[in-house]
């Protein structure tokens, strides 16, 4: 057995990424992503709770894509603004999963 | 004002333009649709008399695909508190038991309301806590699971597995448990003069049902407080002063203490005054608009689901589906009194428990020598099993909206989220059967019928729901290393 329930390559492999890389969100625009988690096949509450996380390690500004195939999560991740101090950009539904990019920090703090 | 919350949600580009039927979505949720009113047609064509269980898949059909609509989670209701403090689904919630409360008091003075209040006592603060550990692992509740099992999701398909197995387990469950049972209630037990083939002195669940459960009293606060009247009892006393006032309460509550600061950061408030709070709690409870919805079109349901049933009873001059089936010649599976499970509302442990049961029996284990099954539920074969049905119903009604969606998808747990299912829906199927019923059948169906003690189970569910956050937080730190997160 790879560890517990395979710790070590999940500790090899994290879901959550940084990343630097440009984004086109068509109908949106332009945006830059900083942070990049891969929820793919998780359910709740664990891509909330990465998501909850990796905030708190980003700069105000930053923008986190989130990857998730959980309706549930995908439609809660927006109403986590009021409590996280962040602000939901956009969602774009694509076939049978969302990315959901969030930015952390208050969205009139920077327009 | 919703919109500040609720950013955009945009299509794909190439999804936009597409026609209905270039979706293959479409076509599968027709399908379900077609499949379901043939098969109705069908056994309408057979005997009138099966209108009884397609109300069930019906109404079922109905929850699911609101639950969908809306991704109400009973479960996320109690965890996103406090895992995320996000009170989304607990306003929602709060908004469906309002208005179930309103059409379950019209069916009240109808005169054919189905409800029975529980027992009160502290097998239910005890089994909500289990059943709130229990949810926060599972990654949903006993309803939750089943329309995640129609969005494709095959762990939640693994907890339904392991609710319905584990329930007809523990309810038979005897030998060395029966020297942990208190001699009290195996005196008390034996004393109820119960019919020798149960064997009530043998099994844990047994002597706790008959030997503590039995003696316990329960009601609803209209004959509790005295309301003789029939449109007092049920409005005032069952409707407002059991479901509405205490919801509206912990609505205040929930915006105070998670949602005020936020919002007023956000709205630059500094010095709130009265008006500002109350747009505030506006503000929560739009913050989701189709769970608000949702919880609106669930509340209204689940009394039209409770009137049709007591209709469908009076016309038959029965009290239980199981009068039914035995004149349809159907015997095989009746409990001892000739019934079987048939609440007349929304309820989900039971039925999962009865097909655990179903298929054991098939294995030769003796499943019906027990209150539960033997005496109240009976077994009957899943294929005329009504409330059954309306599970069934659910993850059907789910999948038609997901696949129309676009929100369908088959979804492979990894070993760890198998584990989490089979574990959690073990303990779900624990607390269900000590607090009779799990968020719907011991919380949502009680409250809102004036029977105080769902919000007991509320109150345990919110405690396990908190220790199981705890818990599943420090799993997720011990797995993933502390540089996980050092991004």
């Amino acid at each position: 057995m790879k560890g517990w329930f395979g710790r070590r390559a999940q500790q090899r492999a994290s879901a959550v990424k940084r990343v630097e890389r440009s984004v086109f969100v068509h109908g949106y625009g332009s945006l830059t992503v900083h942070v990049h988690i891969d929820c793919l096949g998780a359910v709740c509450p664990r891509p909330q709770l990465l998501t909850m996380r990796a905030l708190d390690h980003m700069e105000e500004g930053e923008v986190l894509e989130l990857v998730v195939d959980n309706p549930g999560s995908a439609e809660a991740i927006p109403g986590m603004d009021m409590t996280l101090g962040s602000t939901h950009l956009v969602t774009l539904h694509e076939d049978s999963c969302w990315r959901i990019f969030v930015r952390k920090g208050y969205k009139d703090s920077d327009d | 004002m919703s919109n500040e919350v609720r950013a955009a949600t945009l299509e794909m580009p190439e999804l936009r333009g597409a026609t209905w039927y270039g979706h293959k979505g479409n076509i599968y949720a027709t399908a379900i649709v077609a499949l379901v009113m043939l098969c109705s047609a069908w056994a309408l064509l057979q005997d009138t008399r099966w209108i009884y269980l397609l109300v069930y898949i019906w109404f079922g059909l109905g929850y699911g695909i609101f639950l969908q609509y809306g991704r109400f989670c009973m479960a996320s209701a109690v965890r996103d508190l406090f895992a995320v403090g996000v009170p989304r689904m607990a306003v929602g919630m709060l908004i469906a038991v309002m208005l179930f409360s309103l059409t379950a008091a019209v069916v009240k003075v109808l005169g054919v309301n189905t409800f029975h209040p529980h027992p009160l006592g502290w097998h239910i603060l005890i089994g909500g806590a289990i059943f709130g550990f229990g949810i926060v692992f599972t990654g949903g509740c006993a309803s939750g699971s089943l329309y995640k099992s129609g969005e494709g999701n095959i762990g939640s398909m693994l907890v339904v597995l392991s609710i319905s197995f584990t329930q007809a387990y523990y309810v038979t469950m005897g030998g060395w448990l029966n020297k942990l049972v208190p001699a009290s209630w195996t005196a008390s037990a034996a004393a109820k003069d119960m019919p020798a083939q149960l064997s009530v002195t043998d099994g844990w669940f047994d002597q706790f049902v008959a030997g503590y459960v039995w003696n316990l009293q329960g009601g609803q606060l209209s004959d509790q407080l005295g309301f003789d009247g029939l449109f007092s009892g049920a409005f005032i006393g069952n409707a407002f002063l059991g479901a509405i006032l205490p919801s509206l309460l912990l609505m205040v509550y929930l915006y105070f203490v998670v949602y005020r600061k936020g919002y007023l950061r956000r709205r630059k408030i500094m010095a709130p005054r009265l008006r500002d709070h109350l747009r505030g709690v506006w503000s929560m409870v739009v913050s989701s608009r189709n769970t608000a919805i949702a919880g609106l079109c669930l509340g209204v349901l689940a009394g039209a689901h409770m009137w049709a049933t007591g209709e469908l009873r009076e016309h038959y001059g029965i009290f239980n589906f199981g009068e039914l089936l035995a004149d349809m010649g159907h015997t095989a599976g009746l409990s001892i009194q000739d019934t079987v499970f048939d609440p007349g509302y929304w309820y989900i442990t039971t039925q999962e428990a009865q097909w655990g049961a179903w298929l054991m029996d098939k294995a030769g284990v003796q499943m019906a020598d027990n209150i539960f099954f033997g005496l109240e539920n009976g077994i009957p074969d899943p294929l005329i099993n009504a409330p059954g049905w309306m599970s069934i119903g659910i993850i059907l009604g789910a999948a038609v909206i997901a696949l129309a969606r676009r929100e369908f998808k088959w979804k492979v747990p990894n070993l760890e989220t198998a584990m989490f299912a089979l574990i959690g829906g073990a303990l779900m199927g624990l607390g269900a059967r000590l607090g009779m019923g799990c968020n719907i059948g011991a919380f949502f169906a009680t409250v809102t019928n004036g029977d105080l003690s769902g919000w007991v189970f509320l109150g345990g569910m919110t405690a396990g729901g908190w220790l199981g956050v705890k818990a599943f937080n420090s799993w997720m730190e011990w797995r993933s290393g502390d540089d996980d997160l050092a991004i």
